[in-house]
């Protein structure tokens, strides 16, 4: 069993558990969307302790990309009709561009807690503004978050709280409050999600931002969890941070995030870190830079304990290339992978760990890292180009690749495989009317789709 | 048409070995019991209606006053419904499923489906459900231990943003997902037929060097699981391709996602690969606001289940596949007998469940749920699920369902007796 002192305790390189560029590829991975070869490079060099800082304190975003990005979600560029591909195109260029790839991915862990669908919400206004809440407090307090989200728009409509009325309340949204935001299955009562209910009663959506109408309010008397008073959605939000289980259901769902999807978090190591978040009031930075500077972290057993998910699968190959992808058709084919940003399939979230890996999807996996890298699909061009990359980092075609991927550390017959294949390439009979420069390039566009099916590849 | 037995000759297929658990692999011991003169090759496809259908707006005691005045706005007139009996009826967006009942004999409606406390989060239902047990954090399903306990091949037929199903966890090789026959190809950038042929090579002998590295095989084997399934993957997609090409249906499939679906079922089903299990999931049940009457959006979902399922039994029929079917359907709870104030319902439970086929005892079985006598406002079960389970278990699939539910659950008369 794992010693929780151990567990948390920061990371000190040693002998045993040296500072290396796997640890430098593994944090990029967990903590980001991938390492470029510059990352790796600089990590290696910098140690540890300036690596973290760097990944938690993240960059500020150039002004480019900052007006880019505002203009992308103004209301002419992103109406509340604008389609579901425009959404996820938006947010999947941040997570490709930003200079603070910590805050993104941790917003993407509220958006997979809070998971919210345009499908329902049919407001592309409504999911930017999720978003935004999302992404203010991604390191910051969830107090502040949970309360914020009982008169979020898209919520609202999500979970149907804009139809609840005092005269008949819909229990959806009490429900979910409790069971996938805040406590988990078997910390509440069916009665306490009825009263619950009563307090979310009233609540619309006035001039496109959440605000409760009186009228249509219960303003009786609730009981929840034992405690009285004529609660409002804010009141019940609070009840549920006070519940031992809260912050305990919080950090299971982060570690499962950050630290392994192999096994469930074991309670040892889940209640000191509850206890320290609760302590400091909700504060997820914290407690995120607890988990990533731990021993845990950079122990054996942490490393590729998760599948990639089909957003890191993407960005980690094109941020690694060093290219570039446009957007929509990138977003367009996450979908065929399983994983459309903003529309998610449940309220319960994608289920993620083995559940992203089947026939379809790995196909479609192994089909999209070929069409990104070959420079032969008309939807991504020649602008992720593993030949440009290459002969800007001037290496050897196999090394530099299972390097910049997977830190050179797979199963040692894929480097001699991978060497044979470009051995036995001499003997293709390629079409004449290729120059050399059309061979080569085409032999280590063929490695990198190669790198890219290896099973490791999945792994995060 | 390809045969079972072409299918089986290929022996590249086979030879991957023993080490390496395909699924078809298994099904060519499947196939050689399935062969035997008097073997039975019955066919189960469970059909999903996620978010919890409201069985009282499915299956209508249209003679009731209780249930107009449960249902001010929510309630399906007299004159609408698709009388079964003198006092149940079908929703009148089934009528397709009405005339299965009544013109073919081949619908049975089982009343009042439930469990004993029942839970009202969608996701520890339907893991009840999955799971075909109330215990705990399940980490396995009802039919992967069917599999488990008589191997066949099996398949979810699910959109990419699918997830597999609990239900088919636990079976000795993982049920594969497949959304549709065509697309499942591995694509390369080949300068030439040998350079792609290297290609491929390379990609199949190096997926199954990742579960092969001992130790490094990772925290909880999640290498070794990317590998099985990349062999998997690899091994089923130009046959499956192969089987898609050449099936025509003998009626026409809506065009909705369940229609979809169950035509690749009858694709697989016809191919003869021996496949016995499929499990397809229709979402959007969830209706707490704007559910609709006898039109809108209960009516939509409830249409595409009865048009899809009467179209794939019809299929089947003209294949002469009938008598081998059975479709079964489930949701992960009913509604509250009371509609909310969203014109909608909130969570509730005790609902039916519909069993179509060949050989299904057309009927319904067990009362209606009283809608006088609720427990919190839901309807109370009358029948526990495991007990339809069982039956389908035992005296369809030829299975010991006491060692796959874990108990004794007493058979539902469901099947004609032979």
């Amino acid at each position: 069993m794992t010693d929780p002192k151990w567990a948390w305790a920061p990371y000190e390189p040693s002998d045993a558990n040296p500072w290396d560029r796997r640890k430098v590829g593994h944090l990029y991975r967990r903590a980001g969307f991938g390492a470029t070869v510059a990352e790796l490079d600089a990590g290696v060099k910098d140690g540890h302790a300036k690596t973290l800082d760097r990944i938690l304190n993240g960059g500020p975003e150039s002004e480019d990309f900052t007006e880019t990005s505002a203009f992308m979600a103004s209301e002419r560029s992103m109406p509340s009709g604008a389609p579901q591909e425009r959404l996820s195109a938006w947010w999947l260029d941040r997570m490709l561009k930003s200079a603070h790839p910590l805050r993104e991915k941790l917003t993407l862990f509220w958006h997979n807690h809070f998971a919210t669908s345009n499908a329902k919400v049919k407001n592309a206004r409504f999911m930017l503004d999720q978003y935004h809440l999302m992404q203010k407090h991604a390191l910051g307090s969830f107090r502040e978050l949970l309360v914020s989200m009982g008169t979020d728009s898209a919520m609202l409509v999500w979970l149907d709280t804009t139809t609840s009325t005092k005269a008949a309340p819909n229990e959806n949204y009490a429900r979910e409050l409790m069971e996938l935001f805040s406590l988990g299955i078997g910390n509440y009562t069916e009665r306490d999600i009825r009263e619950a209910a009563k307090a979310f009663t009233g609540y619309g959506i006035s001039y496109g931002k959440g605000a409760l109408n009186y009228r249509q309010h219960d303003n009786s008397e609730k009981t929840v969890f034992g405690k009285s008073g004529k609660f409002k959605g804010d009141d019940i939000a609070k009840l549920c941070l006070e519940q031992e289980a809260c912050p305990r259901f919080i950090v299971r769902k982060l570690y499962r995030f950050l630290i392994s999807e192999a096994h469930d978090a074991p309670p040892d190591l889940v209640n000191p870190l509850a206890e320290e978040y609760r302590k400091s009031g909700f504060d997820t930075g914290k407690l995120v830079s607890v988990m990533l500077r731990s021993n845990l972290f950079f122990a054996k057993e942490t490393y590729r304990s998760k599948i990639k998910s089909p957003v890191e699968f993407a960005t980690g190959i094109v941020r690694g290339l060093e290219g570039t992808a446009g957007a929509l058709p990138l977003a367009e084919a996450l979908e065929g992978l399983g994983q459309v940003l903003f529309a998610p399939p449940s309220v319960k979230g994608w289920d993620g760990g083995q559940a992203w890996l089947n026939a379809q999807t790995l196909l479609g996996r192994n089909n999209l890292a070929l069409a990104l890298t070959s420079t032969e699909d008309t939807r991504f061009g020649s602008r992720c180009d593993p030949a440009v990359a290459l002969a800007k980092h001037n290496g050897e075609i196999v090394d530099f690749l299972l390097g910049v991927f997977l830190q050179g550390d797979v199963q040692p017959a894929a480097c001699d495989k991978l060497l044979d294949y470009l051995k036995a390439a001499k003997s293709v009979k390629y079409p004449a009317y290729w120059s050399v420069g059309d061979v080569s390039n085409h032999r280590v566009r063929a490695v990198a789709h190669l790198v890219l099916t290896l099973p490791e590849f999945q792994l995060n | 048409m390809s045969t079972r037995r072409d299918f089986l000759k290929d022996s590249s297929l086979l030879g991957f070995g023993a080490t390496i658990p395909t699924f078809l692999g298994q099904s060519a011991l499947a196939a050689r019991t399935a062969d035997k003169p008097g073997a039975k090759d019955t066919i189960l496809v469970v059909v999903q209606l996620t978010g919890g259908n409201d069985g009282l707006n499915t299956v209508i005691p249209f003679t009731n006053a209780d249930y107009y005045k449960l249902r001010p706005t929510l309630a399906i007139a007299k004159d609408k419904v698709k009388k079964l009996t003198d006092d149940i009826a079908f929703h009148p967006a089934m009528a397709e499923l009405a005339k299965l009942y009544t013109e073919e004999s081949a619908v049975c409606v089982v009343q009042g489906v439930g469990y004993p406390n029942p839970d009202q989060s969608h996701f520890r239902s339907m893991d009840i459900w999955h799971a075909g047990s109330t215990a705990a954090n399940p980490t396995d399903g009802w039919l992967g231990r069917t599999l488990k306990a008589k191997p066949s091949p099996a398949f979810h037929l699910g959109a990419n943003n699918e997830t597999s199903p609990l239900a088919l966890a636990g079976a000795p090789v993982r049920v594969p997902s497949v959304a549709s026959l065509d697309d499942n190809k591995l694509k390369m950038s080949a300068a030439s037929g040998a350079d792609g042929a290297a290609q491929k090579n390379i990609i199949t002998d190096l997926a199954s060097g990742g579960g092969k590295q001992g130790e490094s095989s990772g925290p909880g084997g999640l290498l070794d699981f990317v590998s099985r399934t990349q062999m998997n993957t690899y091994a089923s997609s130009e046959k499956l391709a192969a089987i898609g090409k050449s099936y025509k249906p003998k009626v026409p499939y809506p065009n909705t996602a369940l229609g979809n679906k169950l035509k690749l079922a009858a694709q697989l089903i016809d191919g003869g690969i021996g496949a016995r299990i499929f499990y397809v999931a229709l979402d959007g049940f969830d209706t707490h606001s704007g559910q609709g009457g006898a039109t809108g959006a209960h009516a939509d979902l409830l249409r595409q289940v009865s048009d899809g399922i009467s179209a794939f039994y019809r299929d089947l029929a003209g294949h002469g596949h009938k008598d081998r079917l059975c479709v079964m359907t489930f949701s992960e709870f009913g509604r509250r007998a009371k509609e909310n104030g969203s014109k909608g319902t909130d969570h509730g439970s005790g609902a039916p469940m519909l069993l179509v086929g060949g050989n299904v005892k057309a009927g319904i079985v067990g009362d209606h749920p009283s809608l006088t006598k609720l427990e919190d406002g839901n309807l109370v079960h009358a029948t526990d699920f495991r007990r339809v389970y069982a039956t389908v278990l035992e005296r369809w699939l030829g299975v010991d369902a006491k060692a796959v539910l874990g108990g004794e659950f007493k058979p539902v008369e469901v099947f004609a007796k032979k």
